[in-house]
């Protein structure tokens, strides 16, 4: 298997769940051989592990209150039924 | 959840004004992380935030229930953001980037808030930092390293909210965590 671009687009492959069985051996066998690309697939899956575990960020206290009172003002139409 | 979701906006197709809040309540922090990765900044993040939910009631009667409605609510939000960062001046833009103040001022706080030790504070600077990447990249690819990486959509519901092929979003992802990659490694 030639290194790059091949490898590189299954590695990519791989991070998105979609690499076939054979695939998948095709590029455990290649990294094995070669320090670059393990090296390339290494700063890939800690590129994802720090971008995911950066912390999720919560909307401000009043957020939910500041919505409602800036809706249009509701109709009257609570007890409409048919 | 998403049953209670649906009665939910039931109610307010019906005209029942106060279910919203449940609705707001529950994807408000999902809603304003987008916002906040995509733009920035905390207070413009919170705008737009607000200016989705406003967006997504008035027009809920265009909603099919038979969707996933965080999808429709995120398209509203990243569209809302897509074209405020589009609308921006570059220059005030590039400003923003370098100084990066109020993502800063968000971090300090959540710093402040927790009293963290010492580690976990150089571990905020790290987040901080890789805030500043997620923003250096294009807002196309941004958008997409969001949704998937923060958020953890699928692919195909990441091609439904931006309204793009799943082709694409896969070339997409491909190219920013290559770009990540390069900013990230010395790290």
């Amino acid at each position: 298997m030639k290194c790059k671009p091949e490898t590189v687009a299954l590695m990519h492959k791989y991070l998105d769940g979609e690499l076939k069985q054979e695939e998948e051996r095709e590029l455990r066998t290649h990294l094995q051989q070669c320090s670059a690309c393990q090296n390339h697939f290494h700063e890939l899956k800690r590129t994802i592990t720090m971008v995911g575990s950066s912390s999720h960020i919560n909307a401000p206290p009043d957020f939910t209150k500041k919505v409602m009172a800036g809706l249009p003002k509701q109709k009257k139409r609570n007890n409409v039924t048919r | 959840m998403e049953t209670i979701i649906k009665q939910k906006i039931k109610e307010v197709k019906k005209g029942d004004q106060s279910s919203f809040e449940d609705i707001v309540s529950f994807y408000q922090n999902k809603v304003y992380q987008i916002c906040f990765r995509m733009i920035g900044n905390a207070h413009e993040a919170e705008d737009l935030a607000q200016e989705a939910f406003i967006r997504a009631y008035t027009n809920i009667h265009t909603f099919d229930e038979r969707r996933k409605f965080s999808t429709w609510l995120y398209r509203i939000a990243t569209n809302l953001t897509i074209d405020r960062i589009r609308k921006k001046k570059p220059d005030y833009f590039l400003d923003a980037e370098v100084k990066g103040t109020e993502g800063l001022d968000m971090y300090s706080q959540l710093a402040a808030d927790q009293a963290l030790p010492e580690e976990e504070v150089e571990s905020l600077e790290l987040q901080s930092y890789i805030h500043k990447e997620i923003l250096a990249l294009p807002p196309k690819y941004r958008s997409i390293i969001v949704l998937r990486f923060l958020d953890e959509l699928s692919l195909q519901e990441i091609a439904e909210v931006l309204d793009i092929p799943v082709g694409t979003v896969k070339t997409r992802i491909h190219r920013g965590r290559e770009a990540l990659r390069k900013r990230l490694r010395h790290v």
